[in-house]
């Protein structure tokens, strides 16, 4: 499975934030996508996502179905503030949600076991969401998206809002997940993406880039990723 | 599709049976008697709760349309006395079709739809079907009961089988120009006001003993027949409904989150593009806070200058059109010379809606002092004052170009209505609308700056404020029921009015550098 950018475009009045982007995304990576502020990395995923309208170019998706463009179900979308039914239990929550898409779930598990998951406890599974803290939401939100299991799944600062313990057991889902999906991962926090990527992408000057590893070492090729953006920025 | 409607009714359920509980248990005797969250999880209590709310959520929608009902009622006893009947079905089929073009049921914007088709991730086309079908069931007798109630015969099924197939042709429109302009048609105001107009013009078409006869509207009947069918099959030929309702619906879900910051300055103050860049001329000698409060009100021009101008245009036209339509019917002249002498009250009311001091206060919030009030400097008495002084002449100035066409033109439809012996009345009348538009623009910078309502994260915090808010609309509606002869309601009201914000301005002056800051 291949997700492909075309000469994706996008402008803001004036100012160009996206040009003429092309790159093919795999299955069975993750993506870390890097920018600077303002580089159009949230403007990119609202592409993807179809939240905004794209000025030209095209996005497909290629599997076994042959090639077609990106459909709104081929995609979830982890955001950073998400915005959740506050006054519905956790637990209320997940049940709607599993009886609504009980005919598109690949394995059923029990609530306890999907709660298990993202280690959500008991006693807080009776809480509303309006309750839980901005990390709790954010579990809630990429639960949903692991039990819809879409085959792009976009995540924006995901897990900068959760504590180490539950970062590092969500890199492991994430990693898990990996193996039919393609993940896009934005983040500024260079090593979290290179700890949990496969591949680094940046976003500047309006254009993907991958950033080659080859046989560099960790600190040699994050001074590549830095001089990169430096670069590119005084263009 | 039954599936998606049960389910949407599960949800809805459980989501107002919990905001219910989670009322309750904050309030002060229960805080401590329920601490932890097994309300939430009591079955036998969300039981009993959900046949309360079935009943009330029915009584809510039947008296709706109780209401819809009785205010056609009215205007057709003013317009029609002698034949109401007649008046009725006229009304009520000029507000169907009002209905069928600027209210739409698919485009209309919840939060409710965001969690259905983005966060459940229901089928998005049966959430519309099943939605449709239900609204248009639902509708089709609850109009058909009341109208059966205000004329008993069978000729209302004429107008209520009007009702239930507008609404395709309607939501076909609708999606076809959303198709188009990637926006619904009420976004458009041109089209909203002119269709708003038309309607209400014809509306007043009894006055000159023209109106909407059964056998037109079964002959509309019969052509919307086939009209309705195809319209239908448009609309479930349309694929991409998950995406009309993830773009429509995604930022006002944002907007009634708890976490709606970014979202929420756009969605409610959006700037408009060319309002962004501003001209230099108009920033030319401006220094501190003049050029400051300049840049504000240019960027807004869209909410603030453009609206007013269009409520002026508005409010222009009603006076021109009721005054042609006076020269044309005596009956109509005696009526408003009535009002204009003893009911001069309602203007407090019109005056409310046509002040955008409300939606002036958000933006300044919004898109300014959220972010500024977190500087000290702009916390400084002195600036806040300073910002005061020039924030209320320019909101004072905006709400005055409406409010200055109305001063004008009341006199003149006074005169043309039959006039008054009182002389007193040509000159009462216009202060009072200039003085209620000055009012109403202290007022809300006035209670913004007393009770600055929102929190960093832009939730309303203040129950006063919002007490304040519901009390405005309450005391100016309730006005309405209030006769006394028009000289002396101006007079007093000048009085009030003026009182009231000499006191508020000295609360302002004296108070507002405590209470001016982020909750």
């Amino acid at each position: 499975m291949k997700l492909i950018i075309k000469n994706l475009t996008k402008s803001y009045g004036e100012k160009k934030v996206l040009k003429d982007i092309d790159f093919t995304f795999e299955e069975g990576k993750i993506y870390g996508l890097i920018g600077r502020n303002g580089a159009g990395k949230t403007t990119f995923f609202n592409c993807l996502n179809e939240d905004i309208e794209i000025d030209s170019g095209s996005i497909i998706l290629s599997d076994e179905y042959g090639e077609n463009r990106l459909k709104t179900e081929d995609i979830g979308y982890v955001i950073s503030t998400p915005t959740v039914p506050e006054f519905l239990t956790g637990k209320e929550f997940l049940t709607f949600f599993l009886e609504i898409n009980k005919d598109r779930l690949q394995e059923e598990k029990t609530i306890d076991e999907y709660f298990d998951i993202v280690k959500i406890s008991k006693s807080d599974q009776d809480k509303l969401l309006k309750e839980y803290s901005h990390g709790m939401k954010n579990k809630m939100q990429m639960l949903i998206n692991f039990i819809a299991n879409p085959k792009v799944l976009l995540l924006d600062e995901p897990l900068t809002s959760l504590d180490i313990v539950v970062q590092e057991e969500m890199k492991q889902v994430l990693k898990k997940m990996k193996k039919d999906h393609i993940l896009i991962f934005s983040t500024h926090i260079l090593e979290l993406a290179l700890d949990l990527c496969d591949e680094i992408v940046i976003l500047n000057n309006q254009k993907l880039e991958l950033i080659e590893k080859s046989n560099l070492n960790t600190k040699k090729y994050k001074d590549k990723i830095i001089e990169s953006l430096k670069e590119e920025k005084n263009v | 599709m039954f599936n998606i409607l049960k389910m949407t009714y599960k949800i809805d359920m459980t989501y107002a049976i919990n905001s219910f509980i989670y009322s309750i248990k904050h309030l002060p005797i229960f805080k401590d008697l329920f601490p932890d969250n097994s309300l939430y999880k009591s079955k036998k209590l969300k039981a009993v709760i959900r046949i309360l709310g079935i009943l009330l959520s029915s009584a809510r929608v039947i008296l709706y349309k109780i209401l819809y009902f009785w205010t056609i009622y009215m205007i057709a006893s003013y317009l029609t006395p002698k034949n109401i009947t007649t008046g009725i079905l006229h009304i009520y089929f000029i507000f169907t079709t009002l209905g069928i073009i600027i209210n739409n049921k698919i485009l209309t914007t919840n939060t409710k739809k965001y969690f259905s088709i983005v966060l459940f991730n229901m089928d998005a086309k049966n959430f519309m079907k099943a939605n449709f079908w239900s609204d248009r069931i639902i509708n089709f007798i609850l109009h058909s009961i009341c109208l059966w109630f205000l004329i008993k015969s069978p000729s209302i099924f004429i107008f209520t089988i009007f009702m239930f197939l507008g609404r395709f042709l309607g939501e076909r429109i609708n999606l076809l120009y959303y198709k188009k302009y990637k926006m619904p048609i009420i976004y458009n105001y041109t089209i909203y006001w002119t269709v708003l107009f038309l309607s209400l013009g014809a509306c007043l078409l009894p006055l000159i003993d023209t109106q909407v006869s059964k056998e037109v509207v079964l002959v509309i009947d019969m052509i919307m027949i086939p009209i309705a069918i195809v319209c239908y099959y448009g609309l479930v030929k349309i694929d991409n409904y998950k995406l009309i309702y993830k773009r429509m619906n995604t930022k006002v879900a944002a907007l009634n989150s708890n976490q709606s910051k970014d979202y929420s300055r756009q969605a409610i103050v959006d700037i408009k593009e060319k309002d962004k860049k501003i001209d230099e001329k108009k920033l030319k000698g401006k220094k501190g806070y003049d050029l400051f409060n300049t840049i504000f009100f240019e960027r807004h021009k869209e909410i603030l200058l453009r609206s007013a101008k269009w409520l002026a245009a508005i409010s222009l036209l009603i006076i021109v059109v009721v005054g042609i339509l006076m020269i044309a019917s005596p009956t109509l002249q005696k009526s408003l010379n009535n009002f204009l002498l003893n009911n001069i009250a309602w203007f407090v009311i019109i005056m409310y809606f046509i002040n955008r001091g409300a939606i002036i206060t958000q933006a300044m919030f919004y898109n300014c002092d959220h972010s500024m009030l977190t500087f000290n400097f702009y916390r400084n008495p002195k600036v806040i004052l300073n910002v005061f002084k020039t924030r209320l002449l320019t909101v004072s100035k905006v709400n005055l170009i409406p409010a200055v066409v109305i001063a004008i033109g009341l006199p003149i439809l006074l005169y043309i209505s039959g006039g008054t012996t009182n002389i007193l009345d040509y000159i009462s009348i216009p202060i009072f609308i200039i003085v209620l538009s000055i009012f109403f623009s202290i007022h809300y910078l006035v209670i913004y700056y007393l009770f600055q309502p929102y929190d960093k994260n832009m939730k309303m915090k203040s129950i006063t404020y919002s007490i304040i808010s519901a009390m405005t609309y309450i005391i100016s509606y309730s006005l309405t029921d209030f006769r006394m002869s028009t000289t002396m309601f101006s007079i007093l009201a000048i009085i009030a009015t003026v009182t009231y914000s000499i006191i508020a301005l000295v609360l302002v002056y004296k108070k507002s550098p405590q209470t001016f800051k982020i909750k």
